[in-house]
């Protein structure tokens, strides 16, 4: 199971790695994750919309900053 | 019926438009996107009045409970029926009970569907477009949320044969078109002559709050020549004394916006160009982060390239087959 | 104050732009006067009479208006002549309109809008007072009570309405000597409450929605401007209130009355106190106070 996938952004925007700027993050390297988890939010036309696992693994690593401008379809979390 | 299972990022029912209002407050709302809109409208027989669903980023998923001829134009965002991909600009028979799914935009910003027979939810003022802020048209005021039920018009009899397509020559390159063209003018004198020559030559980004109201967006600051204010303006160089904003007009409170469809339809902030009619929908398949350069043109170009958009989508619609 | 007046102010030639290729902006003045403000509501009142083939949208501003255009029907520059034509035939002293007194009732200093002021302290000018406060001191008044007296001591006339759907700006119906003068927020607010009353350069405004917004808040009125359900009466015909020419009278009401006009309006049984007048720019002009007095006898 040491296969790796990625997270990838469902919209441009940007990113958010807490639900609020006073809350911790929704997830760290090495939690695991579950299908439909939040893992991070997307900021764009002025609301937020949470990016949920598309599949369930290990948080390996962040592929993006918090507040980082992102793309559509860019890896954003990386699972193993 | 058309029932809702995701609704995406923002999808509203869009049609072409409420006109009539705008002198108290309503702005026309209506397709970002109106050659997509028409074409999608025309594969599947309907007028171009006809409300279609307007997508943003990232499309619905939805059932069908009644068979029905479709059109998915604009952005691609990737649509399948019950997991097989379906052709964009091109009709297409779904039968009852198909399940629509759509994934994110990979180059353009808006998607139409358009159902044979048109979206027919209740008008406000004329129109079915869903106007948000106030909560008018479309469905229920709103964009569209899991367990929606849109009802559809009757079919037209006549239309084009399920298959047709728009030939891939009248089929915008959305990342191509990162150029809008504007006529300057109403109160650009108010620039310094150096942010006046910066507006029509700077690259400017489009931020994560360009919606339906407006496209903020991001560059290099733009500066007024500083003056006594004149008495009702308000005390910053960019204030004037409130007027109206044209649809598709740059006012710059520090960063240039463009209003879009569903415009404030006016207020204090000076007003520097207006964005040319035929290319308010290029800009409304700009995506966030994506590059866009003004170019300054006078009227009477402006008024040609009206006139080659309307030749352009007569031709697309008359290529249909 | 039998003998004052208010001189009718020289405006500039007009600026005729173009707002791309399908709007028509013109500029008649770059300070706000009535003189402006009138001569805005005559053309585009004449504008409205002639029917001019192609004209789709027609927008009196505070000191300006405009016009959407189809130009697949009519060249902008054709429309353009012909508003100049208007512009020539037109004497705003002569002219006049129908128009409505409307009652506004308002609960200065109100909790709701106190709150959303005090919220956004760190954006304004002045962080250390209300915003009654410090209007009331940049305007020359002692306390923020004669202040208000100065606010809802003259109607005020609704010069445009726009930004969002049924948003009065409203120019208060004195001599420009007794004109209230603010500036708006430094950096705007991104909070409002709906039906709140405010102030921002010479105008006057009610929030038809909660949202975002960069005027001084005075109050809160119980009355709506806006209703897109058209539940009240008064709404039969339109989702908007307030029009272009029409014009305001604030009153100013306590808690128990806002309570109990609420309630009204939430029942949707509210009747709006207003009465259809005919405005005449002369003798408003003539003898201002004079012809207040009596616009407002229609709703005493």
């Amino acid at each position: 199971m040491s296969e790796k996938t990625t997270i990838n952004a469902p919209m441009p925007g940007v990113f958010y790695r807490r639900p609020d700027p006073e809350d911790p993050p929704f997830v760290e390297v090495g939690d695991s994750v579950d299908v439909g988890d939040p893992v991070g939010l997307v900021e764009v036309m002025k609301n937020f919309h949470e990016i949920e696992a598309d599949h369930a693994g290990t948080v390996a690593a962040f592929l993006v900053e918090n507040e980082d401008e992102i793309t559509a379809d860019q890896p954003l979390v990386e699972l193993e | 019926m058309i029932e809702i299972e995701a609704g995406g990022v923002a999808s509203t029912v869009q049609d072409d438009g409420r006109t009539g209002h705008y002198h108290i407050g309503v702005p026309p709302s209506g397709a970002m996107d109106s050659y997509a809109h028409a074409l999608a409208n025309h594969l599947v027989g309907n007028e171009e009045s006809a409300a279609t669903i307007e997508m943003t980023y990232q499309g619905i998923t939805a059932t069908f409970t009644e068979d029905a001829v479709i059109a998915v134009t604009g952005a691609n965002m990737s649509p399948t029926i019950e997991g097989e991909p379906i052709g964009t600009w091109e009709s297409v028979a779904v039968e009852a009970g198909d399940e629509l799914d759509m994934g994110f935009a990979t180059s353009g910003a808006r998607a139409y569907l358009a159902v044979a027979g048109g979206l027919d939810v209740p008008e406000v003022m004329d129109s079915r477009s869903t106007y948000t802020l106030v909560g008018i048209g479309g469905h229920e005021g709103r964009g569209l949320e899991a367990g929606d039920e849109l009802p559809v018009g009757a079919t037209p009899t006549e239309r084009p044969a399920v298959g047709a397509t728009v030939p891939d020559e009248y089929v915008p390159e959305y990342a191509d078109e990162e150029t809008v063209r504007v006529v300057l003018g109403m109160n650009d004198h108010r620039l310094t002559a150096e942010s006046r020559a910066e507006l029509c030559s700077a690259e400017w980004t489009v931020t994560p709050e360009a919606d339906r109201v407006g496209y903020r967006l991001d560059g290099p600051d733009v500066e007024f020549e500083e003056r006594d204010q004149p008495f009702g303006a308000g005390t910053d160089p960019s204030n004037v004394v409130d007027l109206g904003y044209p649809v598709g007009s740059i006012q710059v409170p520090q960063k240039p916006i463009v209003l879009m469809q569903d415009a404030v339809t006016g207020g204090g902030y000076a007003t520097v160009g207006t964005v040319i009619s035929a290319d308010r929908e290029r800009l409304a398949q700009r995506q966030t982060h994506d590059s866009v350069y003004f170019e300054e043109v006078d009227v009477d170009t402006a008024l040609d390239a009206r006139e080659t958009r309307a030749e352009r989508l007569d031709a697309a619609r008359a290529a249909v087959e | 104050m039998a003998s004052e007046r208010i001189t009718p102010v020289d405006l500039p030639d007009p600026r005729y732009e173009y707002g791309g290729d399908d709007h028509v902006f013109v500029d008649l003045a770059e300070e706000m006067s009535f003189t402006a403000n009138f001569k805005a509501m005559a053309i585009t009142q004449r504008v409205a009479e002639r029917d001019i083939d192609g004209v789709v949208e027609n927008c009196p501003g505070n000191a300006s208006y405009m016009l959407r255009i189809d130009p697949d029907v009519v060249h902008p520059d054709d429309v353009i002549a012909e508003l100049k034509d208007i512009e020539a035939s037109i004497d705003v002293a002569e002219y006049a309109w129908e128009s409505r007194v409307i009652d506004v009732p308002v609960l200065f200093e109100d909790p709701w809008t106190h709150e959303t002021l005090m919220d956004f302290r760190d954006r304004h000018q002045d962080p250390d007072a209300t915003d009654l406060e410090y209007s009331a001191e940049l305007n020359g008044y002692d306390d923020v009570e004669s202040f208000i007296d100065a606010f809802v001591g003259a109607p005020h006339m609704v010069t445009m309405v726009g930004f969002v759907p049924g948003l009065p700006w409203c120019f208060q119906m004195v001599p420009r000597e007794r004109q209230l003068e603010v500036p708006k927020y430094v950096e705007p607010r991104t909070a409002t409450p709906s039906r709140a009353v405010g102030f921002g350069g010479a105008f006057s405004v009610v929030y038809p929605v909660a949202g975002a917004g960069g005027y001084q808040l005075y109050g809160r009125t119980p009355v709506e401007v806006l209703d897109v359900d058209q539940e009240l009466p008064a709404f039969e015909d339109s989702m908007v209130l307030p029009n272009p020419g029409d014009i305001i009278n604030y009153r100013r009401i306590d808690r128990d009355e806002y309570d109990a006009i609420r309630d009204e309006v939430e029942a949707g049984t509210y009747e709006y106190d207003m009465a259809d007048v005919t405005f005449s720019p002369e003798e408003f002009f003539e003898a201002p106070n004079e012809y207040n007095a009596q616009l407002l006898e229609a709703v005493a």
